[in-house]
């Protein structure tokens, strides 16, 4: 393996991961307070459509992922609306979510394809060689430094802090949190929005940093890669940094060899991601069980 | 009470509506054209070069009334799309995306009195043809241009989905290129998709990491890897429309794209005329319906004189494909005194020598 190779398989691990993180963090937050959103999809192309959309109109790609943060937190407080207060089932709830995010970002972005934009410009470390492989493994746009802080500061909330710890008593029996004082409705609420934030931020990384375009259905099923992560980092942020790595790894693995000359068909090439994801979810099949909030996907009813 | 007052003056509303259509129609059209596209038309492809032939034949034909659906699905949506067209008075219908093909022609059968042309198909009829530029030998010249202004002899090449088509036009591509540059190395990286932009953007990617100095694909968007290629000082070959160097003017070398204007002009006149006549039309550089797009900056004037001239020897009949041609592994697979050309452009499973990549 040549230098520039694996300069260059890391760099797309790193990149293509990005927005998988994000998105995982989100959801990982959510499942712990007891809600499977499988709509995750639909956040992220809002979060893209939106994003794109707004760096376009005012020139500052930073504005534009503040903006698919609002409305990626937004969407998912319809989501929250539905689930939580009106106690509807989360995977009905979840795939509805997914299909009205697929056709509202269509609506948002339509009028933005082929839109020329600057995207979030990449921050090199200064004193590389323009170029060389230093400069390739360390010249990234502001959210992909952001994304290590913000999956530490994940975990921080989630176990090291009184809130976290209310979350994750609503994640498993959310009768207990009412019984010690907790009101697990408002605690759904503020972990939903809090995924929508990181949802929509997911989905801004690919529009206004990645590939500088929109295209409808651009996020091309990562949304459910991110929820198959969620299970393979057992629902613990500094899991999803690996899970993230690994998996973004795999789709630019593929076509770096390509690029390199492997003698491999790249019919099989393209097969490798899913190949991976199956070979990983085996080898951690069996460990999930205990890993799950008690509580996911159940509807609290309330206690008398 | 409150509600029945709402839902009546909705009634009233919607009439109001329907009521003024008509008085806003404008005098009887001249012919009215129908059009689906498969994606957006601001993409600086492929649906970009069908809209603009058809802008220009709507400019060519006084009266003419264009009709546009844009994202229409390969399904049989798009059969309730065209059925729609026809009822707003559609006498001709460009489908536009080779998955349309079998929902025209359904159509085709059911109305008689329409016409269609389908783009890039083969099914024919006495009222539906199908037209397509004929990409690969125009691809020569791409080449060429690209074995010039190559440092590092390194080309990069992403394809969406290598069917025999596009493996072509990589073959022609690098063939052009070592004919000024014996050097010149084409490495190509498949997606698996024909728009998939994070993959795409992936690829540009990895194609510089090996060396790669100028980037080209076949792929239906091209806005997303000549921007990648741009933001790492990577020129870019456009494939599609030629208006794509407006997306990194300073990165931009040449294009292929496609020119549908005269020959949309000449059917929309045939039907006007009632001379229609099917037929399976397939045009390259110097025919109609490819051109060369403007050069960018960066190119110099005998680079450009260079890249004119090949694409004129095409225009004139030159063909590529006549043997010997010899794939990447040093088989020849095209014998000395043959050549390959129209339909055999969809039996290429091989890379020319000098291309680094596996075809199947």
């Amino acid at each position: 393996m040549n230098p520039a190779l694996i300069a260059g398989i890391v760099a797309g691990a790193v990149m293509s991961g990005t927005s998988l993180l994000y998105a995982t963090l989100g959801e990982i937050v959510g499942e712990r307070a007891g809600i499977v959103n499988l709509g995750l999809e639909g956040i992220m192309l809002i979060g893209a459509a939106s994003g794109f959309a707004a760096t376009a109109l005012v020139g500052s790609p930073y504005l534009g992922v503040a903006v698919a943060a609002g409305a990626g937190a937004a969407a998912n407080l319809v989501f929250a609306y539905v689930v939580v207060s009106r106690r509807a089932n989360q995977l009905a709830a979840g795939l509805s979510l997914m299909f009205f995010g697929i056709g509202l970002s269509a609506l948002i972005g339509r009028p933005f394809v082929g839109a020329l934009i600057s995207g979030l410009p990449r921050l090199a470390v200064p004193g590389l060689e323009p170029g060389g492989i230093g400069a390739r493994l360390l010249s990234y746009d502001s959210l992909v430094y952001l994304a290590l802080p913000t999956a530490l500061l994940t975990w921080w909330l989630i176990f090291r802090t009184r809130w976290g710890l209310g979350l994750r008593t609503v994640g498993e029996s959310p009768a207990a949190a009412f019984a010690a004082g907790l009101r697990p409705e408002l605690v759904q609420y503020q972990a939903l929005t809090f995924a929508g934030l990181l949802g929509g931020i997911a989905g801004a990384h690919m529009s206004v940093a990645l590939t500088l375009t929109w295209a409808e259905g651009m996020t091309a099923g990562r949304g459910f890669i991110a929820i198959a992560l969620v299970i393979f980092a057992k629902w613990n942020p500094l899991w999803a940094i690996a899970g993230a790595l690994l998996f973004g790894g795999a789709e630019g693995l593929q076509l770096q060899l390509q690029a390199a000359g492997a003698d491999v068909s790249p019919f099989i090439m393209n097969m490798t991601p899913y190949l991976l994801t199956l070979a990983v979810l085996m080898l951690w099949g069996w460990r999930r069980q205990s890993a799950a909030p008690a509580a996911l996907g159940r509807t609290f009813v309330g206690v008398e | 009470m409150t509600r029945s007052i709402i839902a009546a003056a909705a009634c009233a509303a919607l009439l109001a509506v329907f009521a003024a259509g008509p008085v806003a129609a404008q005098d009887k059209p001249s012919l009215t054209v129908g059009a689906i596209y498969v994606g957006s038309v601001n993409d600086y492809g492929y649906n970009r070069s069908m809209k603009d032939g058809l802008e220009e034949m709507k400019r060519n034909i006084p009266g003419l009334k264009l009709i546009e659906a844009e994202n229409v699905p390969e399904s049989a949506e798009s059969e309730r799309v065209m059925e729609g067209m026809i009822q707003q008075g559609a006498k001709l219908i460009f489908a536009t995306s080779f998955g349309h093909q079998q929902f025209a022609f359904n159509l085709a059968k059911a109305h008689p009195d329409v016409y269609f042309e389908h783009a890039g198909g083969w099914m024919q009829a006495p009222n539906f043809g199908n037209f397509f530029g004929a990409t690969q030998a125009a691809w020569y010249p791409m080449g060429v241009a690209a074995g010039k202004m190559t440092k590092s002899n390194t080309l990069g090449f992403v394809v969406g989905v290598p069917i025999g088509y596009a493996i072509g036009n990589v073959n022609a591509f690098e063939m052009g290129a070592r004919s000024v540059n014996p050097a010149a190395q084409t490495r190509v990286v498949v997606t698996g998709g024909w728009s998939d932009k994070a993959k795409e953007a992936a690829a540009a990617n990895a194609l510089i990491d090996q060396g790669a100095d100028i980037v080209t694909m076949h792929v239906d968007s091209p806005a997303t890897i000549i921007q990648a290629a741009a933001s790492r000082n990577a020129y870019a070959i456009g494939f599609q429309s030629i208006e794509a160097a407006q997306l990194a003017p300073k990165f931009w070398i040449t294009g292929l794209g496609f020119t549908w204007g005269p020959f949309m002009t000449e059917t929309a006149k045939s039907v006007m005329a009632g001379t229609f006549k099917p037929a399976m039309v397939r045009q390259g550089l110097g025919q109609g319906m490819m051109a060369v797009a403007p050069f960018g900056a960066a190119v110099p004037p005998d680079i450009r004189t260079l890249v004119t001239a090949s694409a004129d020897r095409v225009g004139q009949g030159f063909n590529p494909f006549t043997g010997p041609v010899t794939d990447n592994t040093g088989v020849v697979r095209i014998p000395a005194g043959q050549a390959w050309g129209g339909e055999q452009m969809g039996n290429f499973d091989w890379y020319v020598e000098g291309v680094i990549g596996k075809a199947k």
